[in-house]
């Protein structure tokens, strides 16, 4: 399966910056390197309120505002609602998957991840 | 009367007890609302390490990979050159430990995660100690405050203030008393 082009812009969202450090690595090594960060929900709307995004791999337990409330936000808004999430997250029951989903997220990564399996969701969510 | 006499200084008795038991209680709740927010701090302050520390780690991976990299630009450069067989063997060699090393180098970033994964579970126990904290001052506001003859909009107003001390995360047995002293109480 085709990756998304390499000049893809993407929103990296997680209060953890160890854990962003770690995704924008990876992503690096996939061959993607237009990334920016954010620390929690509303600072991603923020910036993609005024920059345009491509991408966004989201942590679900955030303050301010969390992963599944974005998610549901981005899908009410007219301008974000085709905006493919990928939601990165330690939260592993089934509900947590199901609630996700119904919120709207593309695909789901249970924490920790490995290279090979974030290629894999993104191959799946761009295909 | 004298049956009179006995019940009132019985009842002054249990009086007496219950005020005990009360002082009793008052205490050791008291000092562990005080114990709770230091052990939330010692918590923070354990993640604070563990971060600053993933970071350092992270400096290191990144230093070992940009190493590899130029390594493996190297590496390429010289095989580019068409060395003679024993030469080009080794080299190739080299490109494939190199290989190795930039695949676990890439396997440890993974595992750095662990900080993340640690501090949520840290987090959770933060959150459990501030639902302590709460039930404790509660405790504390509620059976200062029982048998007095309060308004409601008073009590609600003890409470208030309580809930902004422990927000502020400076609240201390000397604050609740501060606070209550405001109330006459």
């Amino acid at each position: 399966m085709p990756m998304p082009p390499p000049d893809i812009k993407i929103l990296v969202v997680d209060d953890m910056s160890t854990m962003r450090r770690i995704i924008r690595t990876i992503l690096n090594q996939l061959g993607y390197t237009n990334i920016e960060e954010a620390e929690n929900g509303k600072q991603a709307l923020a910036k993609l309120k005024n920059e345009k995004f491509d991408f966004v791999i989201t942590d679900w337990n955030m303050p301010e505002m969390d992963g599944l409330t974005l998610v549901k936000t981005i899908r009410s808004d007219p301008e974000l609602k085709h905006l493919p999430v990928l939601m990165v997250t330690a939260e592993a029951k089934k509900e947590n998957v199901l609630e996700a989903l119904k919120a709207g997220v593309n695909n789901y990564i249970v924490k920790p991840f490995t290279p090979e399996i974030l290629k894999e969701k993104m191959e799946k969510i761009f295909k | 009367m004298k049956e009179l006499e006995s019940i009132i200084k019985e009842l002054i008795q249990n009086v007496k007890e219950l005020e005990n038991v009360i002082e009793n209680v008052k205490k050791p709740v008291a000092e562990s609302s005080q114990l709770i927010p230091e052990t939330a701090k010692n918590i923070e302050d354990v993640m604070i390490f563990l971060e600053e520390t993933s970071h350092k780690i992270m400096n290191l991976l990144e230093k070992i990979q940009a190493n590899s990299d130029q390594i493996q630009k190297d590496v390429d450069f010289l095989l580019s050159l068409n060395p003679v067989p024993k030469v080009r063997e080794k080299i190739e060699d080299i490109k494939i430990r190199n290989e190795d090393t930039l695949n676990t180098l890439l396997e440890l970033y993974t595992h750095m995660s662990f900080h993340d994964l640690a501090g949520q579970q840290l987090k959770l126990v933060i959150n459990v100690l501030d639902k302590i904290k709460q039930t404790l001052l509660d405790i504390i506001v509620s059976h200062v405050t029982a048998g007095k003859d309060l308004k409601e909009e008073e009590i609600t107003t003890i409470k208030g203030k309580v809930s902004e001390l422990i927000s502020q995360d400076r609240i201390s047995q000397e604050d609740v008393d501060k606070l209550l002293e405001e109330f006459g109480l």
